[in-house]
């Protein structure tokens, strides 16, 4: 439906149809533009100091990040006096953020490469086919939505240790794709049941096999909607913390929120090193910023439609 | 076979139906087959990993389980001795504040915000920037509230310069919860906005311009447009809400930053870190049964909610 539609609309549709309705959203200004109140102007100073506000705390946080714990004690509105990533490589040796941004970036990369692999076929299926017995399975899945992450805590622990998959990034993989099937899912139906069957009956009266359409056909055409699915679970897995937290215990197997928390508990011990964390802070944060800048309508419109149906 | 030889031109009527509807759906049929090889991985991963945990833990919520050892099955013995522990009820409580209180200010906010967004000029970068914060780590704004608002941090020189020379303690353990509760509005109202902005936009401009020549005011296009052609968004995000607010964790546990000391005071605690602590703390005998049975209540809150919300919010959305 709208979700998918709107994922796959190409930049030159977007314009057309903005130009369309940029004349009448003209003219309803025009009629409505005399009662701008003082409580529209109120609001308006609130939104842009809220606009502001969330920029402001990202910029003050890589500010701090290259300063030293000191500098940033006595004058917290400070600006670095250079532009040297100290911080940065301390945090990267020292506070073991190598191994955990290895160690997050494949986890994150490899569970969302294999949820999106595993949940497309399930999702074109269930997408396609549409009989009681599919749609108790979509709901099936979907159910998973409601159900909050503590209650598998302490099952798949159990689970994972009876296979000696506690404290292994692969247990934590097979477990993020496990978790992550209802929402990927869900999308993805929504999305597959947008595109247009004529192709695919075209292409089986070509002769190709099932398979070889959705292959060939649907896959290509789904380009769009399958990049969103699995950037929406980058963003996930790179944020999850609660199963990391639980799912592994020793140093060189910890993600990156996990080293986060250990780093701020040992401060607690040996002495504060600010800058450092401020570097963790930024090391978490920056790839999201990356990503948002590079597809950043894409992903408001998988996460806030795909969600809203 | 007698009976297919009396009724000749039954049986070929059937069997000609037949033909032309398994003709009509090829495709559906090849499709069919796929149904193992295309839906199968997808279900194992998801009933092994999810549905599968999620009534092991009913089971495992009747048991006193120290996690080694034997099960001794108590029946709803842990349900009850949850409603006669001091520390799950606060925790309960919190969550439920979370729920509600901060579900409120969101929803409040944002609807706030989606109004002055609607016919604003850079109202896109507007609300893509207001958005950015749902896709961070809510454990980063748990710990630069830590040096925002400690002794010498941010807020207390701002305050200093403007004349204040007695900040409040804004760290102080009864202060935490208020101000996580503050944090979640501020990094949740721009995902909600998202959302409640697209409903908006769904709505077509002659109904304004009906508005202005019937002469309404702001309040009345308010009450009799905005509202009931949104009203279906409005049960979405009270679900989503209802959802995501139950699971909340990493803020409360690392809200303060350096203030922590492994585990966060007990008065911050949701029901998402007591059940952590009680399975997984480490400084005491771990209870899975107990940690089993708030998760289990915490479903339990959900699924009633979302149940009721339906309800409620049950209204045929309006089609545009």
């Amino acid at each position: 439906m709208t979700t998918a539609e709107m994922l796959r609309e190409d930049t030159s549709t977007r314009t057309v149809v903005t130009g369309r309705s940029d004349r009448p959203r003209r003219r309803r200004g025009a009629a409505i533009g005399r009662e701008r109140s003082v409580l529209r102007g109120i609001g308006l100073v609130l939104l842009w100091a809220f606009v502001a506000l969330n920029i402001a705390w990202m910029i003050w946080m890589v500010i701090q990040a290259f300063r030293d714990t000191r500098s940033i004690l006595s004058d917290p509105w400070g600006l670095p006096t250079s532009l040297d990533p100290v911080n940065f490589v301390t945090a990267w040796t020292a506070g073991d953020f190598a191994t955990a941004t290895l160690n997050s970036v494949s986890t994150t990369l490899v569970s969302s490469f294999v949820t999106v692999a595993i949940a497309a076929p399930a999702a074109y299926y269930l997408g396609r086919v549409e009989n009681r017995f599919t749609n108790a399975l979509t709901m099936y899945f979907v159910l998973g939505l409601g159900i909050p992450v503590q209650v598998i805590l302490i099952p798949l622990f159990v689970m994972l240790n009876e296979v000696y998959l506690t404290d292994s990034l692969v247990g934590l993989n097979i477990v993020y794709v496990g978790v992550s099937m209802p929402f990927t899912v869900f999308l993805l139906i929504a999305f597959f049941r947008s595109l247009p069957q004529e192709l695919e009956e075209a292409a089986a009266l070509d002769g190709a096999s099932a398979f070889g359409t959705f292959w060939r056909i649907t896959l290509p055409l789904a380009k769009g909607g399958i990049l969103t699915a699995f950037v929406l679970q980058v963003i996930s897995h790179w944020n999850e913390t609660l199963l990391a937290l639980t799912l592994l215990q020793s140093t060189d197997k910890y993600t990156l929120p996990v080293a986060l928390i250990s780093f701020i508990q040992q401060q607690t011990y040996s002495g504060a090193d600010w800058g450092g964390l401020f570097a963790g802070l930024c090391i978490v944060v920056l790839p999201m910023l990356a990503i948002y800048l590079w597809l950043g309508r894409r992903l408001t419109e998988g996460l806030t439609l795909g969600m809203g149906k | 076979m007698t009976q297919t030889a009396a009724m000749p031109g039954v049986a070929a009527g059937r069997v000609a139906r037949r033909a032309t509807r398994a003709g009509g759906n090829a495709i559906d049929n090849a499709r069919k087959k796929l149904f193992v090889p295309f839906v199968g991985p997808a279900l194992l991963f998801y009933s092994v990993l999810f549905v599968g945990p999620s009534v092991y833990a009913i089971w495992i919520s009747f048991h006193k389980w120290a996690g080694a050892g034997p099960m001794e099955f108590v029946g709803l013995g842990n349900y009850v001795k949850l409603f006669g522990d001091k520390l799950f009820l606060q925790s309960f409580g919190n969550t439920l504040l979370l729920l509600f209180v901060v579900g409120l200010a969101i929803f409040v906010v944002s609807f706030g915000l989606t109004l002055v967004l609607r016919d604003m000029a850079g109202r896109k970068i507007a609300r893509s920037v207001i958005f950015f914060p749902h896709l961070v780590n809510a454990m980063i704004f748990g710990v630069l509230a830590g040096f925002v608002l400690n002794p010498g941090g941010l807020v207390n020189t701002l305050l200093g310069w403007a004349g204040v020379t007695d900040p409040p303690a804004w760290l102080a353990t009864e202060n935490l919860f208020p101000l996580i509760m503050v944090m979640l509005t501020w990094i949740t109202t721009g995902y909600y906005t998202t959302i409640l902005m697209a409903g908006v936009d769904r709505i077509p401009p002659y109904y304004y311009e009906d508005c202005a020549l019937a002469g309404a005011n702001a309040f009345q296009r308010l009450r009799y447009v905005i509202l009931p052609l949104t009203w279906d968004v409005f049960g979405t995000c009270a679900v989503l809400w209802t959802i995501s607010s139950v699971k909340i964790f990493e803020i409360i546990w690392i809200f303060g930053g350096s203030t922590g000391q492994g585990i966060p005071p007990t008065r911050t605690w949701s029901t998402a870190v007591y059940t952590y602590v009680t399975a997984f703390s480490g400084e005491s005998i771990p209870a899975y049964g107990m940690a089993s049975a708030s998760a289990i209540l915490s479903l339990a809150l959900v699924s009633v909610l979302v149940v009721l919300l339906r309800r409620v919010m049950r209204r045929d959305a309006i089609e545009i």
